[in-house]
């Protein structure tokens, strides 16, 4: 079943005195349960794609079709996980991961019941009461997957959520997210400019191509799990993402 | 901060002793007669007797009820006025340049229009000492509300939060490292109001006792009261205001 349907969406944007159009064309179909990694030149408007399938921002054309409805605003159908987690530090860990709840008017004890589940889920019960500050980064992205999961989404959206992360970690949250996928069958979207990341988790991978920017290619990926960086049966795939990849990394710095 | 750290440290109780120890010595000296430079054993007795009558106390209380209802007044309408200026263009445009024009007026300019619209009455004072202080809310609100990092907004919006929830949710404990130093400002602004209006509308508070003072060649009662002006003003700073900041501020890991 298509869960998510992008139809020729155009962005441009106004630089100082110049047009720059950053997708210039972007069609793509999400199956239910599809875990699409999106990869691409930095600047090439991965980021942007995903704001505008979240309702955060508008296409200059086209549309998005969500179960069947195009996407005319922001909903909790389709949860945005930010690239350096957007935590409220006016929270507590708890609060944070309550808070769609609470906007939502789930009374108190329904709220603690549904985020106790879910800071479990990602061993965060110690630091429920702890202030984002004394967070490390990797538990920051913790706190943040388990606040978008909480909203029980249709559909993820990970802007590059790893990025800042150390290597041990990543490749901890690398497993755990396959994990959360497998046992949520949650549909993720999931930009990254990490290829071997991409391989590991996606079971399809779309290459963008550089700005104006369309799908260059996909790519399925229906490896066993659960896969780490450095299994052999990716490297085949990591290397052809990557043939189509290199020639735009290239063009996006001339 | 100029205070900082604990309050009663043997170099802040030796420096105000000195100060008192000179005092007196100038005044035994004899340079000035006593009816214009009292000892401060003077001014320690007079204030005994204006705390035993009642009237101190009267005084402080009255003077304290305005300036609440009058902070009350400009951080509530200083709020609202600095979100809307902060998210709303068209707000900023028009309103925000008053609001900068008006902000440069003191307090105490208030006055005369005070005493012509509401006459020589409480309402008259607290409007004075509202209006003198809503501004500077105002403008600290707007530059916390501009300063929020934009993915919490969205964040928040995504995770369903809409008008008066994504108020109270975000805008308002996002921007409030920026409000209170609003507040703090405010207050400041709000105690001289009070205090001037006091003296010019000459109806009761503290600055009618420094008035009334003045009026009786009462230089002890003078001074006396602008002792106690001081001291809440120092008091109501470090603890409230230092304490409301300290609390956000380790809040957010910014301490």
């Amino acid at each position: 079943m298509t869960k998510l349907e992008a139809k020729n969406i155009v962005k441009h944007f106004s630089h100082e005195s110049h047009k720059l159009t950053a997708l210039g064309g972007i069609n793509l179909k999400v199956e239910a349960g599809d875990f699409v990694c999106l990869v691409g030149p930095s600047g090439c408007g991965k980021s942007t794609f995903l704001r505008i399938i979240a309702g955060l921002e508008k296409p200059d054309e086209g549309q998005i079709i969500f179960d069947g409805h195009p996407v005319t605003e922001t909903s909790p159908e389709r949860i945005m996980v930010f690239q350096e987690g957007a935590l409220f530090p006016w929270l507590k860990v708890q609060d944070n991961v309550e808070f769609g709840l609470k906007m939502a008017g789930i009374p108190k004890e329904e709220r603690a019941k549904i985020s106790n589940r879910y800071l479990d889920m990602m061993q965060l019960t110690k630091f429920a009461n702890s202030y984002t500050y004394q967070l490390s980064t990797g538990m920051k992205q913790r706190v943040a997957i388990a606040r978008a999961l909480v909203m029980d989404p249709d559909v993820l959206l990970m802007d590059e959520p790893f990025a800042s992360l150390d290597a041990q970690t990543r490749d901890l949250l690398l497993v755990e997210m396959q994990l959360i996928w497998e046992k949520t069958k949650k549909t993720i979207l999931f930009v990254t400019h990490n290829v071997a990341e991409a391989t590991v988790l996606g079971t399809k991978i779309a290459v963008f191509s550089n700005r104006p920017s369309i799908i260059k290619k996909e790519f399925e990926n229906n490896s066993p799990r659960p896969r780490i960086t450095e299994d052999e049966s990716l490297l085949k795939l990591q290397q052809d993402i990557l043939a189509e990849l290199r020639p735009e990394v290239k063009k996006s710095r001339e | 901060m100029i205070i900082t750290g604990k309050n009663f440290t043997p170099h802040r109780i030796a420096f105000y002793a000195g100060i008192i120890v000179i005092w007196q010595i100038i005044s035994m000296v004899g340079v000035w007669p006593d009816n214009i430079f009292p000892s401060p054993y003077e001014v320690a007795e007079d204030l005994a007797y204006s705390a035993a009558d009642g009237s101190l106390f009267y005084g402080i209380a009255t003077s304290m009820w305005r300036l609440s209802i009058g902070l009350a007044i400009a951080i509530s309408g200083g709020v609202v006025l600095g979100i809307f200026m902060a998210r709303v263009e068209v707000i900023n445009q028009t309103v925000g340049s008053l609001v900068l024009g008006l902000q440069s007026i003191p307090s105490i300019a208030w006055v005369p229009l005070a005493i012509l619209w509401f006459g020589l009455t409480d309402v008259g004072i607290i409007f004075v000492t509202a209006i003198g202080a809503i501004f500077a809310v105002t403008i600290n609100t707007y530059t916390g509300v501009k300063n929020i990092d934009p993915h919490y907004i969205e964040a928040a919006r995504n995770m369903g939060a809409k008008g008066t929830q994504l108020i109270t949710a975000v805008l308002i404990p996002a921007a409030f490292p920026y409000m209170i130093s609003g507040f703090k400002q405010g207050w400041a602004f709000a105690w001289r109001g009070v205090i001037g209006a006091e003296l010019l509308f000459s109806f009761l508070g503290l600055g009618f006792l420094l008035n009334a003072g003045r009026s009786l060649n009462d230089v002890s009662q003078v001074i006396s009261i602008m002792i106690v002006i001081m001291v809440i003003g120092l008091v109501i700073d470090t603890v409230v205001f230092k304490k409301l900041e300290n609390k956000v501020m380790s809040k957010w890991g910014l301490q």
